[in-house]
């Protein structure tokens, strides 16, 4: 190697260097930390022991985990197709529109505030006595502690933070399609229903994609919310797979079964992405 | 041409329709903020007016009791400790990220593409898995509720302030950088000095969305930091929640407080923000 080459790759990797000093200690090592504590077992204050598969039989046949993952998978089947919807309802309506970015802005407001104040905020309006829908509706209807309503009403409170961010990125969408297209569409007779099935949602393809992959890796990890809403009650119904690791690592003092039950959790999301991602260039012959 | 397409829309229907549809996306950008506003007028109330009013009405008297109370409890430090967070992080980010991003966009190097995309890889692991050895890591070390236990897991950049930037830094003509060379800049100069200057757009859109996570980030600071020294305002906003239970004048003080900074960059900068979000969506 000539010593330019050599000069060009110490620069490189001295630019590096930082970066890859957080990469290694602040995700490399936690993974092989996360590895060794899922075959061993600890309560956080005494001795180490080995255990081999142990805390995976435990975690595969907990009850309250497959629980969990099935609580998870439905708040994430009620967020992301109504965000995706009402979102792209939002974005068709304000894209091409007078005052548009003013609305805009009120409909992203949500997203910008932390999840924890929002998740406050809405205990309030959800409290039975003093709480703002209940005095709307004149009923005195108990939205977080009946067992029926719990996640639902988890699940509009994340749908409702996230429109406006979900809309913003179809109105960026929509904004890039040339409008003689639409024209043209309009000049062969299409109505507003026809131009949206045929010319703006086959177009939409790539973002519609970055939306429904990003909404359900953040729906599957969501916390805060739920920390601040529920806490997972009443009765587990709220207990999404991320308070279950949580409490399992923290309240439970077992953090061999919670990296189990993460690593349970990671293979899950990534399964996700890759059947979308198959799903999407099967459907519309992208590469993304 | 234009005839014809002034003949095919039929005005009347087109502007009734019109009005409807504004009439739609008003209605629900007022039921979108109608909660914050809301809390943040609860906020305002005596807790006598709260306890006899309908949770609708508007504060009269106006009062700042709810805010001054909230403050003493351990919030204005928190305010102070979240604050300081924020910008050692977003620093932190901004520089290394900037580096980063210039060798994989701009150096050729062996390995370099292989470390890129693993590095981009990395993006995939959610952080509730790396959660709890990083609390383990960092109790061993004796370093849990002390500032730096906030700041040292995200001040070394992320994956993604680092591809954002590299888009970026790609598309800055190789003439610019070239001329630079030839004038005898080193690495550092040409970055201080050319990509820096030609890339503010993205870099204000990076420092925009590192503050907004910092400042809302909530599950590190909950396991990192315990008591009222190093608590940030998410964990003490979740605190005063549990500790004034239902009294909701306080709370909403509280949220009020947590959300307002926000509220307030995010008006400021709307244009800013909606371009970043643009930027992230379709790169």
């Amino acid at each position: 190697m000539s010593r330019r080459v050599v000069r060009r790759a110490l620069t490189g990797y001295a630019l590096l260097l930082p970066s890859l000093i957080g990469v290694g200690c602040f995700l490399l090592l936690p993974i092989a930390v996360v590895a060794w504590l899922s075959v061993h077992s600890w309560n956080l204050l005494g001795p180490v022991r080995f255990t081999g598969w142990d805390n995976w039989r435990a975690v595969l046949s907990d009850r309250q985990f497959g629980h969990a993952l099935v609580v998870t998978l439905a708040l994430t089947a009620l967020v992301v197709p109504i965000q995706t919807v009402l979102g792209f309802v939002v974005a068709a309506l304000l894209a091409r529109r007078r005052g548009g970015t003013a609305l805009q802005v009120l409909y992203a407001l949500p997203w910008m505030c932390a999840p924890v104040a929002v998740g406050v905020v809405w205990q309030w309006v959800f409290a039975p006595t003093g709480g703002a829908l209940n005095a709307v509706l004149g009923r005195r209807i108990e939205w977080l502690s009946e067992p029926a309503l719990a996640l639902p009403s988890v699940a509009a409170v994340s749908i409702w933070s996230n429109v406006g961010y979900v809309a913003l990125f179809f109105v960026a969408g929509i904004r890039a399609i040339p409008a003689d297209l639409l024209d043209a569409g309009a000049l062969d007779g299409a109505g507003g229903w026809q131009r949206i099935r045929f010319l703006v949602l086959p177009l939409l393809r790539p973002t519609m994609f970055f939306v429904l992959v990003t909404g359900v890796l953040a729906a599957f990890q969501t916390f805060d919310t739920v920390y601040a809403l529920t806490k997972g009650a009443p009765d587990h119904r709220t207990d999404v797979v991320a308070m279950r690791i949580f409490s399992e690592a923290f309240d439970a003092a077992r953090p061999g079964r919670a990296a189990v039950m993460a690593i349970v959790v990671c293979a899950v999301m990534m399964l996700i992405t890759v059947l979308q991602h198959r799903y999407f260039r099967d459907r519309t012959g992208y590469e993304y | 041409m234009s005839t014809e397409r002034t003949e095919r829309r039929h005005r009347g229907p087109a502007v009734s329709r019109s009005a409807a549809a504004y009439l739609l996306l008003c209605a629900g950008a007022l039921l979108t903020v109608a909660p914050l506003v809301l809390s943040a007028a609860t906020a305002l109330k005596t807790p006598g007016q709260f306890a006899t009013g309908s949770p609708l009405s508007p504060p009269n008297p106006v009062t700042g009791a709810n805010f001054h109370t909230v403050l003493h409890h351990g919030l204005g430090r928190a305010v102070l400790v979240t604050a300081l967070m924020t910008v050692f992080v977003t620093g932190g980010q901004l520089i290394t990220s900037t580096l980063a991003a210039y060798a994989f966009a701009r150096s050729d190097f062996p390995g370099r593409d292989a470390l890129f995309w693993g590095y981009l890889g990395t993006m995939m692991v959610p952080p509730i898995v790396t959660l709890i050895p990083l609390y383990l890591m960092f109790a061993k070390l004796g370093w849990l509720n002390t500032f730096w236990a906030l700041v040292i897991p995200f001040v070394f950049g992320s994956p993604y302030a680092i591809f954002l930037l590299r888009q970026y830094f790609r598309s800055i003509p190789a003439e610019l950088l070239d001329a630079a060379r030839l004038d005898g800049a080193h690495t550092l100069d040409i970055i201080v000095h050319v990509i820096v200057p030609v890339s503010r757009p993205i870099l204000a859109t990076l420092t925009l969305i590192t503050v907004v996570s910092q400042w809302n980030n909530f599950l590190w600071p909950l396991v990192a930091s315990s008591g009222e020294t190093w608590q940030v305002l998410t964990v003490a906003t979740a605190n005063l929640q549990t500790q004034y239970n239902t009294q909701w004048t306080l709370v909403t003080a509280a949220t009020t407080l947590a959300i307002v900074p926000l509220v307030l960059l995010f008006l400021i900068f709307q244009r800013q923000v909606l371009r970043s979000i643009a930027w992230t969506g379709l790169k």
